[in-house]
């Protein structure tokens, strides 16, 4: 109980964190809102205007706390380009990436574990030699390259997956499942290759241990010491490799999104950085760490129920 | 010895190899041996010797170390009565042999109980595989085995996890383990070598005991000759893959026929064997006389070099969200001694007992929370940063690990030039040539110079650390578990070295040694140390010979003797868990009070 | 496991060298215009003899390209990652080395950055900034810094408890030559590995700015650059996608060969028995 209170308000520590290392990132743009608002040509009377009106000769300090103020009290302001509310959209475009995310990871670690695992049971063998080079080929490509391979096949070759758009899932599910199923399956491959990795190093470590070699001279089945001795030791430090990963993936949509035309929260946080709507790009910058951030909080928190031995710490 | 015409073990002619990156490494060249029912043999020898190699070569273990059996055979008798060649058994036959026939224990007993899995599962699965319990059943006699290897409260055992239990306890959970299916023979490896010498006596007189209550043979393998002494029925000598001899084990103690076993034997000290001897003696090496006379007992009414009053250290436990200090480890608590010019203090204990923290604190290594050192009457604690690094070159210190005390990538005359450097002592060719002197004084070849410390084999790196400590001419060095982790043979050969330092140099030595045997040997006076505090200090003969404090006489009454004629083993399994030296913030301890037995001989007051 | 060692190893050398050479060479040797000259009757032509890799929309010759390319993507992946190295040994030591509140407030710092997405950062910074060369370098750069902080620290911290340091300290050494002498020796071949393996990062995340537009710019050649250009005509013209692709592949896989092996050579720990 306490660890957990001491885990949230560390999270809401980082969190501050957050907020302030983004508004910073965002304040040395060159121009601000006002111009946005305006256009380059405008009229700078009225420009000094709007700048009086919105504050924005205010000390960075005073900005920042009106900014942090209205994003606590739900106010998230407009976005310039969308001429939209903020706090909906990104709540919408959040849950698009959402299936995306989750249906990548899964793809990998369904991938990756069993590789992995296989990998380090046949040690310097011929299997962990292709599983490896395989994981390693994985990890070279780009992922959007991944991505064009995988139009290139499956839209245009086959024809069997939509190749761009996005449905809502409250509409249709399945739809939305086919097309978010090429984007996730090219973000989920490059992610597989690197569990793998991860999972063959940590299997074969704990391999090596001397409770491994207990077990064995127990006269358990190989099986039996690999794949419940083994592996149930793997999981709290896959999980937790996996639950940084899901930081790499929120990088990695905003290239998978806008190639797929897929309007999630990648392809938001793009079009917002092109038009340097700085409204919209605070916010979606500091939602995407804020959810980052949380997905590993709560990789600590699953870790907990994997190993007794964080209980007492 | 007589054959038996029914061995459970017959090893002839075993060859192992192991496929390295660098090419095949021989691990056992050419061993036979056989165990009899009922009889405990031991197999003896150095890192290196190939002694675990064959352990697990019978359980067919070595393969997942990347081991081959290439040659010979490997007989075990079967429960039926035939015999089967192991060598050539598959796995499912092998399967039906491992914790069943033949049980295992190992050396480690942190990491032999897999961390997340309770003592119950881990304690029932070989159950109900192999006697195809059911999970009451299982249960049932995982309480029974628990029961007797005599762990307190097995209920509640069951239930915990492994990082709940203590290293002994982790142990005894091992050996119950193994013993769960009534095998007929005990494999055990270095079972006791990670355990305290109280702990280790307990483990030592339980697998004693079992072996004699259920008939069962043990192939007992340990470097140890102190613990084959007490264990042996029959002793096999092992050296580089090959037998050296073998025999009965009073034969191999009293009437060892090849020079290997011999030298063996002459390196390690016996415990009471220095009773009524003035001063310390070296070590006895077979055809290397010791070169100088250690220090006869220093003169009483010289100065201190040393003087420690009060020392007390304590650690942060840190917690919380600001990380702040929520309680403290009590690890050095209200510590008084004092060190002669030429004179060598041992301070001896367990694990955790404060030891190395205290001689760290003398060098400020830790940072004391109170008490004064004075060296040659100079107050250390008081030095700034700055100061207390000039002061070091009056103190040096000497490391456990010879692996990882040198840095990797520096040649090994620079880092025994460090110090004179680091002191302005000298320059150029004089610094050339002080080191080559201090590569001489330590009996290293002077082609070691240019060399790098992974060309060196522990003893030679042991080596160079004291040259490195010897360099700026120290009054004290202070040798923490110095000699621990080194072979016996190459041990006796270090403290040699050490105890002529100390008779050329006059150094005073602050030994720091878990190693009763060792420490009445070279020592001219003892503290024993437990719970951070001294709990009885005098001459190496007042303690040894009369000592006074309850636990003093605990930890002598643990170690083993190197004498067969000598067995110590009891069955008196006592459980005394050490206190935790965690408390409050709050907790003040009570001051250290003695008693003076006789004049120089102290004992810790108890009840505070 | 030895044979397929020494084969990654030499693949991985083959390639690394290989780009290293044409990003040297090839700019000195090709003529700028070559990779620049438009050929409007030679548009999307498939590889030939005259076309070793095809040419694109514009009829530009993509061999010519793909040989220029590497200058950019190289550069800017050397001098990103020299940046973090450079900002994070300093940062890295001192907290590894120091502790304490330094490593508190500085550790703070990194973990909270590194719940950034690397790209997410690297784009935030391209687009503030303005997209070219060199701040493409700099965004790059400061992305990839908390990383490289992060392992630097775990590292001076692991060596810092040596007991050669402890050794060290006890002999009189000063902070500053414990940290020359011991610390920065015993650190440098992990150091090195991460770098070699964030090389390969920063190719990707060069890739990946190019592509979305916010890394180099045009008309300068990168790779990420053509397969941006090559989307619309991927079912004509699919080389003018695979070709870069392809560049990308091989530099990454060669730079990651090379790192695997590194370790293998440099680190310590997994040299059996040490």
């Amino acid at each position: 109980m306490i660890y957990l209170l001491n885990r949230s308000v560390s999270f809401a520590i980082t969190l501050l964190l957050i907020s302030v290392i983004t508004f910073a990132v965002t304040n040395i743009l060159p121009g601000d809102v006002a111009m946005m608002i305006m256009g380059t040509q405008s009229n700078p009377e009225a420009l000094a205007g709007l700048r009086e009106s919105l504050g924005l000769n205010d000390p960075l300090v005073t900005q920042y706390l009106r900014w942090i103020g209205g994003m606590l009290t739900g106010d998230w302001g407009t976005s310039l380009v969308f001429k939209e509310e903020i706090g909906p959209l990104l709540l919408q475009k959040m849950t698009a990436s959402s299936l995306i995310v989750v249906m990548s990871m899964t793809i990998a670690l369904t991938a990756a574990v069993p590789l992995g695992v296989w990998a380090a049971v046949h040690r310097d063998k011929w299997q962990d030699t292709a599983s490896s080079t395989t994981a390693l080929l994985g990890v070279s490509l780009p992922d959007f390259f991944w991505g064009i391979m995988l139009i290139l096949l499956f839209a245009r070759a086959l024809g069997w997956l939509p190749s761009s758009g996005f449905v809502d899932p409250g509409e249709d599910f399945l739809r939305a499942l086919k097309h978010a199923f090429l984007p996730s399956l090219a973000l989920g491959l490059g992610l597989m290759a690197h569990l793998t990795r991860m999972t063959r190093a940590t299997m074969t470590g704990i391999l090596a241990q001397e409770f491994i070699r207990v077990a064995r001279a127990k006269g358990l089945p190989e099986r039996t010491v690999v794949w419940r001795y083994g592996l149930a030791n793997a999981i709290g430090p896959v999980m937790t490799v996996a639950g940084l990963q899901v930081g790499y993936l929120f990088g990695s949509i905003i290239v998978m999104e806008s190639l797929f035309n897929y309007t999630g929260m990648g392809w938001l946080t793009y079009q917002a950085l092109l038009n340097r709507d700085i409204p919209l790009i605070q916010a979606s910058v500091f939602v995407i760490a804020a959810v980052v951030m949380l997905a590993n909080l709560i990789v600590d928190l699953a870790y907990v129920l994997v190993d007794p031995r964080i209980r007492l710490g | 010895m007589l054959d038996d015409p029914k061995p459970i073990v017959s090893i002839d002619n075993l060859r192992v190899e192991f496929d390295t990156g660098e090419g095949t490494i021989v691990g056992v060249e050419d061993i036979s041996l056989t165990i009899n029912p009922g009889e405990t043999v031991c197999v003896v020898g150095e890192s290196g010797s190939g002694k675990s190699v064959t352990s697990l070569s019978l359980m067919r273990l070595v393969e997942f170390g990347g081991g081959r059996i290439t040659g010979g055979k490997l007989e075990f008798r079967r429960t039926g009565g035939a015999m089967q060649d192991v060598a050539k058994a598959d796995m499912d036959a092998m399967r039906d042999i491992r914790g069943n026939e033949i049980g295992m224990i190992f050396q480690e007993p942190m990491t032999s109980l897999n961390p997340i899995f309770t003592i119950e599962r881990q304690m029932t699965d070989g159950l109900r595989l192999h006697k195809g319990l059911g999970a009451r059943a299982a249960r049932a006699r995982a309480l029974e085995l628990l029961r007797e290897v005599r762990i307190p409260q097995p209920e509640q055992r069951l239930r915990q996890y492994p990082h709940e239990l203590s290293g002994g306890m982790r142990q005894r959970v091992v050996i119950a383990m193994a013993m769960a299916c009534e095998p007929r023979l005990l494999i055990a490896d270095e079972p006791t070598t990670a355990l305290d010498v109280t702990i280790q006596a307990e483990i030592l007189a339980l697998i004693d005991r079992l072996k004699r209550e259920n008939g069962m043979a043990v192939l007992f393998i340990t470097h140890d000759m102190a613990v084959v002494a007490q264990m042996a029925d029959r002793v096999v000598v092992m050296y580089r893959g090959n037998l050296v001899e073998e025999g009965p084990v009073s034969q191999i103690f009293e009437n060892p026929q090849k020079d290997y076993t011999r030298a063996l034997l002459a390196a390690v000290p016996r415990l009471g064997e220095m009773t009524g001897k003035p001063a310390p003696e070296p070590m006895r090496i077979i055809g290397a006389e010791a070169r100088a006379q250690p220090v006869q007992a220093p003169r009483p009414d010289a100065a201190p070099v040393l003087e420690v009053r009060n020392l007390t250290t304590r650690f942060a436990v840190r917690g919380g969200l600001l990380r702040r200090r929520i309680a403290n480890v009590h690890a050095v608590e209200d510590v008084s001694f004092e060190l002669a010019r030429g004179e060598t203090l041992s301070l001896v204990g367990e694990s955790g007992c404060g030891k190395s923290s205290c001689g760290r604190s003398i060098l400020r290594l830790v940072e004391p929370t109170s008490g004064s050192v004075h060296m040659d009457g100079r107050d250390i604690l008081a030095l700034t940063r700055q100061q207390m690094r000039l002061a070091r070159r009056d103190m040096q210190m000497v490391f456990q690990d010879p692996f990882a005390s040198l840095n990797p990538y520096m040649r090994l005359k620079d880092q025994v030039a460090e110090p004179l450097r680091n002191f302005g002592l000298a320059r150029g060719n004089d610094l050339t040539a002080r080191v080559s002197q201090l590569f001489d004084r330590v009996e290293l070849p002077q082609s070691y110079l240019r060399r790098f410390p992974h060309e060196l084999s522990g003893g030679q790196r042991q080596r160079v650390a004291i040259a490195r400590a010897l360099a700026a001419n120290p009054k004290l060095i202070i040798a923490d578990e110095a000699v621990s982790a080194l072979d016996v043979s190459v041990q006796a050969q270090v403290l040699n070295l050490m105890m002529e330092l100390q008779a050329d140099l006059g150094i005073s030595f602050l030994f720091i040694s878990h190693d009763m045997a060792v420490v009445e040997r070279i020592s001219h006076r003892v503290g024993v140390m437990y719970m951070g505090r001294i709990v009885e200090i005098g001459s190496r003969a007042q303690i040894f010979e009369n000592p006074r404090h309850e636990y003093t006489r605990a930890l002598m009454a643990a170690v083993p003797i190197a004498d067969p004629a000598k067995r110590t083993l009891r069955d008196d399994l006592r459980f005394k868990p050490l206190p935790s030296p965690v408390h409050p913030l709050s907790y003040a301890p009570a001051p250290s009070v003695y008693e003076e037995v006789v004049p120089g001989h102290k004992v810790l007051v108890p009840d505070h | 496991m030895k044979g397929f060692l020494n084969a990654k190893g030499l693949i991985g050398i083959v390639l690394v060298s290989a780009v290293l050479l044409i990003a040297i060479f090839a700019p000195m040797i090709i003529p700028a215009e070559f990779a620049t000259k438009m050929n409007m009757r030679a548009r999307l032509d498939p590889p030939s003899l005259e076309y070793l890799f095809g040419t694109d929309q514009l009829g530009r010759n993509m061999f010519y390209r793909v040989m220029l390319g590497a200058r950019t993507s190289l550069t800017i992946a050397v001098t990103a990652v020299a940046m973090s190295v450079a900002i994070g040994l300093p940062l890295g030591i001192i907290s590894g080395y120091f502790g304490g509140l330094t490593d508190n407030v500085l550790m703070r710092l990194v973990d909270t950055l590194l719940s950034f997405p690397a790209l997410l950062l690297a784009l935030t910074i391209s687009a503030v900034l303005g997209p070219n060369l060199q701040n493409t370098i700099i965004a790059i750069g400061i992305a990839f810094t908390p990383f490289l902080a992060r392992i630097i620290r775990g590292e001076a911290l692991r060596v810092t408890q040596m007991p050669y340091v402890e050794a060290a300290r006890a002999a009189g050494t000063t902070d500053a030559l414990i940290i020359l002498r011991h610390i920065l020796p015993n650190i440098m071949p992990p150091v090195i590995v991460q770098a070699t393996i964030s090389l390969a990062f920063a190719i990707l995340a060069e890739a990946g700015l190019s592509f979305l537009g916010l890394g180099t710019q045009p008309p300068r050649a990168s790779w990420g650059l053509m397969i941006q250009a090559s989307r619309d005509y991927l079912d004509v013209a699919p080389w003018t996608a695979l070709v870069p692709g392809a560049a990308v592949a091989l530099t990454v896989l060669g730079l990651n060969m090379f790192g695997d092996v590194l370790r293998d050579v440099l680190d310590p720990r997994a040299r059996a028995g040490g």
